[in-house]
């Protein structure tokens, strides 16, 4: 009787060792990097989407998009940058779709989403203000809205911005100096007709 | 209402944030607009009016921007992350799986076909031998064991290691078949005949003698003829 040994071509117990090692380092540091832009990528679709339950869902697959494609970041210190720019393209993305349209205008009547204000008319005054502000924000072409609302998230400097989004600190500055003064061009008789009454 | 000539001066002032009160005097459109600020109510009060504009796009910014970030965003992601690290295993596991099987499936039909199952055929060796006696009846039928199959009692001639043998059928004309053990012989005595030209080939038939004997017919019995003319019987 002829004995038959079983052979698999290609692959030997070293090469499944070290692909899961690579596995498990990959993860540890992704996981690592979770914490510190995990909140970034919800504030980037938070700005676009202006829905906390799309920004999460948003945030969510940016982050396990950027996981699966982790590998293929040469640069790591580019990652913020990365995940920015995922995070800002799948919100574009659902906030085009409209799917969840009715739902975040139900949310958006919540409580829990409007801004606190010291008095009742206040706090009509800035919400009506800032669902404006959000109208006119989403209006803004795309270059111009991701650079205004990375700036105005703490911790990001002009540089910062300027690394993230890879143009120069100048253009930056000017994309902020024109968002804000077309939102202002926009808020206007908006800001005069609250105050008005 | 602002003076228009000042208009835009003053709205680029307050998205800029600059003071014309305090801006320097190389900067000779600020100086200008804060020389009109001292003459012209209005523009001051336009002024102030853009800066608060602008103080609240600011702030609605900042609120849209820094918005809280839900407790559950991170677990959620480490448990979607799990999930994916667990499916990418599980879908590694099924590819090595599968990989494997059919690394099985492959090698067993390299085998099948290396060492496919042959007849003893020693043609060279048996002639070669005088100890093996002719058989008793060399029209006996060899017979496919398909045929024989439903004998238990027989047993294939299966050549066990092939690369013994390899020189024996590679390159030969002779046919290989699967015989019983007790044809053996007889399979290799006709073997060497033919090759020397003595016999036919073999047809498939019984191996019973006394069917190849030839076949007799009795001859017809034909009883004896009554010939009628048909004019005769249409007329009767």
């Amino acid at each position: 009787m002829q004995e038959l040994v079983l052979v698999q071509p290609g692959r030997t117990v070293g090469d499944e060792l070290v692909r899961e090692a690579a596995q498990a380092d990959t993860r540890r540091e992704f996981e690592q990097r979770l914490a510190e832009c995990g909140p970034l990528a919800y504030r980037v679709a938070r700005g676009v989407l202006r829905n906390t339950a799309d920004a999460e869902d948003v945030a969510q697959e940016a982050l396990l998009r950027a996981y699966r494609r982790f590998d293929r970041l040469r640069d790591r210190n580019r990652f913020r940058a990365w995940l920015v720019r995922i995070a800002f393209r799948l919100a574009l993305d659902r906030l085009r779709s409209g799917k969840r349209r009715e739902q975040r205008d139900t949310l958006w009547s919540q409580p829990e989403h409007q801004p606190r204000a010291a008095t009742a008319e206040d706090l009509a005054a800035a919400n009506e203000f800032q669902a404006h502000l959000d109208s006119a924000l989403a209006e803004l072409p795309e270059k111009l809205r991701l650079v205004l609302l990375l700036a105005a998230m703490e911790g990001h400097t002009i540089d910062e911005i300027a690394a993230m989004i890879g143009v120069s600190a100048g253009t930056v500055k000017s994309r902020i100096f024109y968002a804000r003064k077309q939102l202002a061009e926009k808020l206007r008789c908006h800001a005069n007709t609250i105050k008005t009454r | 209402m602002p003076c228009e000539h000042y208009k835009d001066a003053l709205i680029e002032a307050a998205a800029t944030g600059l003071d014309p009160a305090n801006a320097l005097a190389s900067n000779a459109k600020m100086a200008a607009l804060r020389t009109h600020f001292e003459s012209c109510a209005s523009c001051r009060a336009a002024f102030a009016e853009e800066q608060a504009l602008f103080i609240s796009i600011d702030a609605g910014l900042h609120a849209t921007a820094n918005a809280e970030v839900p407790a559950s965003l991170l677990p959620r992601v480490r448990v979607r992350l799990q999930q994916e690290s667990a499916l990418s295993r599980s879908w590694l596991t099924n590819w090595l799986v599968l990989a494997s099987a059919a690394g099985v499936l492959v090698t067993l039909f390299a085998a099948r076909a290396v060492w496919r199952p042959r007849v003893v055929q020693k043609p060279v060796e048996m002639a070669g031998k005088p100890s093996v006696s002719p058989p008793q009846n060399h029209d006996r039928v060899i017979k496919p064991p398909a045929v024989e199959n439903s004998d238990p009692q027989r047993q294939l001639v299966i050549v066990k290691n092939p690369s013994a043998h390899e020189t024996l059928v590679i390159g030969k004309t002779m046919p290989e078949v699967l015989v019983p053990r007790d044809q053996e012989v007889l399979l290799a005595e006709y073997a060497e005949q033919w090759r020397l030209h003595r016999r036919t080939p073999l047809l498939a038939q019984d191996s019973d003698a006394t069917i190849l004997a030839l076949l007799q017919v009795a001859p017809i019995q034909i009883a004896e003829l009554d010939v009628k003319l048909l004019a005769e019987e249409k007329s009767q």
